[in-house]
């Protein structure tokens, strides 16, 4: 086999979900647009979700996401598990199964050798075999940059559909997978990354939520998201406004990569991380003393991140250790619901 | 001297970069980098904040303008042991805030201020710049007496900068027969590396 020496995030402007269009820019594309209605889509557009869900039965829904983005890192294999963990996560965080899967590929033929393209599927494909998941086909154009993500379809039962806006008061917030990765993959992409933490972001982002998820069926979970380009603080907005309650956030207890930490000091920090600022800041109050590296982690983009779960108070030390004990060992509590301030996110 | 860096059209984190690979070579006392974009600009300033340098930040239509100022390097330039000990040329740089000198007569004084500049050339080597605002650029146009005189200087190695705000204002834009258009951050960097600065 020939060594690929490529490093692919030299290739592309953005990278990972931090390469997302501004989330203003996309509401304003979006506003008021005339969608096609039917009373089967149980879960559409007018009020974005992870993933959208349509009633087939009256036990059985599809589940239907998209997600494509890219290179955050420069080894090609990785790059093709962690778009296809990232793509899948949507389906998880709905509660839904993952069944089938199309590949949208953009490729610059001109530049990069075929065998990159060759070693993404690859990556790709592993994934969905660790997820049972089929390849059942795909799209490639070429572009001037590689781009790589699939179209995943699952079933979902409609009565277990879990959705951002059902947060309950009192319940508590568990996160599964350490924040900062738009951060760490900046500095991948500067070549300040050391080989051990450039793994073990790379592993924590090939990590399917599945896990996440299967385990969190058993408990009394209300409302669950997985935390992508938006950020922690921008998709726990979105679950804060649409349920109409508040969340406050103890910070010590967020997990994070501690050398993002000092990369945000030293200004490696996507522009998604700002654009989310900028976006949601409005519906954040950080207490005195709260870092302003922290407060970037909080809305760094995160390029397959984990699953945000609210659960019962009585339950969340349980699901806590079975998260960890199934090896999700950065899981934490990290908040909790709260009625007052509606609509406000607190971090302490 | 001055480092300036466009990074316009750069995307994070490549400004950053471009300053690091700045200053794996040397820690200039001054740096201005523009960007074109809110993120590197907030990128821009956190790195030479990191590297221990005071920032700040200029709008410029829609472009920014970082200006970093380094504690060590100015710490360098006022360091007393430099001035004393120094056999090189100082830096003396004299601010032409006006056409004339001294108050009383304008007729005496702007004889006395051509007279001024003729003499001014005693001072070199140490002489080093001359910077000419507002009625000061007045000095520096068609028809004014003092033009070759400036010319000489400029030939002899003295910088000659004249405010362009100011040219602007009284429309002499065109008009200047000598020395090169500056702005403000020009001033303010020169009157941090001079040695000296004559105020008249």
């Amino acid at each position: 086999m020939t060594e690929i020496t490529t490093r692919l995030t030299q290739t592309v402007k953005g990278a990972g979900c931090a390469a997302k269009l501004a989330p203003g820019d996309l509401d304003k594309a979006l506003c008021g647009l005339d969608l096609p209605v039917d009373d089967n889509l149980i879960v559409g557009l007018e009020r974005a979700d992870d993933a959208g869900v349509y009633r087939i039965s009256e036990d059985l829904a599809l589940v239907q996401t998209l997600d494509f983005f890219p290179p955050m890192v420069d080894d090609p294999y990785s790059f093709g598990r962690i778009a296809a963990a990232n793509a899948l996560s949507d389906i998880y965080a709905m509660g839904g199964t993952p069944k089938t899967a199309m590949n949208i590929v953009a490729f610059p033929a001109k530049t990069l050798d075929i065998s990159i393209l060759r070693a993404v599927i690859e990556g790709g494909l592993h994934t969905l075999r660790e997820a049972g998941v089929v390849l059942v086909g795909g799209h490639t154009v070429d572009d001037h940059e590689l781009k790589y993500g699939l179209s995943v379809t699952g079933f979902i039962h409609p009565e277990q559909i879990l959705t951002k806006k059902s947060l309950r008061a009192g319940d508590q917030l568990i996160l599964t997978k350490p924040l900062g990765t738009g951060i760490v993959c900046t500095a991948i992409k500067a070549g300040m990354a050391g080989a051990e933490v450039t793994d073990r972001v790379i592993r924590a982002m090939a990590t399917l939520n599945r896990d996440a998820a299967l385990t969190m069926r058993d408990y009394s979970v209300s409302a669950c998201t997985d935390i992508t380009g938006f950020g922690f603080l921008g998709h726990l907005a979105e679950m804060v406004v649409d349920s109409g309650q508040g969340v406050r956030i103890r910070s010590s207890s967020v997990p994070m990569y501690q050398e993002a930490l000092e990369w945000a000091d030293m200004g490696l920090i996507p522009a998604g991380a700002y654009n989310n600022r900028n976006f949601r800041g409005t519906f954040v109050t950080f207490q005195e003393g709260i870092p302003q590296t922290l407060q970037d982690i909080l809305f760094d983009p995160q390029t397959s991140g984990g699953l945000l779960i609210a659960v019962s108070s009585g339950e969340a030390r349980d699901l806590l250790k079975a998260l960890i004990a199934r090896g999700m060992t950065d899981t934490a509590i990290v908040g909790e619901v709260i009625e007052k301030p509606k609509d406000m996110i607190i971090v302490e | 001297m001055r480092h300036e860096l466009d990074c316009r059209g750069q995307t994070c984190p490549a400004p950053v970069l471009q300053i690091r690979d700045m200053l794996e070579k040397e820690t200039p006392p001054f740096i201005t980098v523009i960007v074109d974009n809110e993120a590197a600009k907030e990128n821009v300033s956190r790195f030479l904040e990191h590297n221990h340098y005071q920032v700040s930040v200029e709008q410029l239509g829609s472009d920014f303008r970082v200006i970093a100022t380094g504690n060590s390097g100015t710490c360098e330039i006022m360091a007393p042991a430099d001035l004393q000990t120094d056999t090189a040329a100082r830096k003396i740089m004299v601010m032409m805030g006006t056409n004339r000198m001294g108050h009383g007569d304008d007729k005496l004084g702007a004889g006395l201020m051509i007279n001024f500049l003729k003499t001014l050339k005693e001072m070199e080597p140490d002489l080093w710049r001359l910077i000419f605002v507002n009625s000061g650029v007045t000095l520096t146009v068609e028809g004014s007496e003092a033009v070759p005189i400036l010319q000489e200087l400029d030939k002899d190695g003295v910088g000659i900068l004249v405010c362009g705000t100011c040219l602007d204002h009284f429309h002499l834009l065109d008009k200047k027969q000598v020395g090169e258009t500056t702005n403000m951050l020009d001033i303010v960097t020169s009157m941090q590396l001079a040695d000296s600065v004559i105020n008249i």
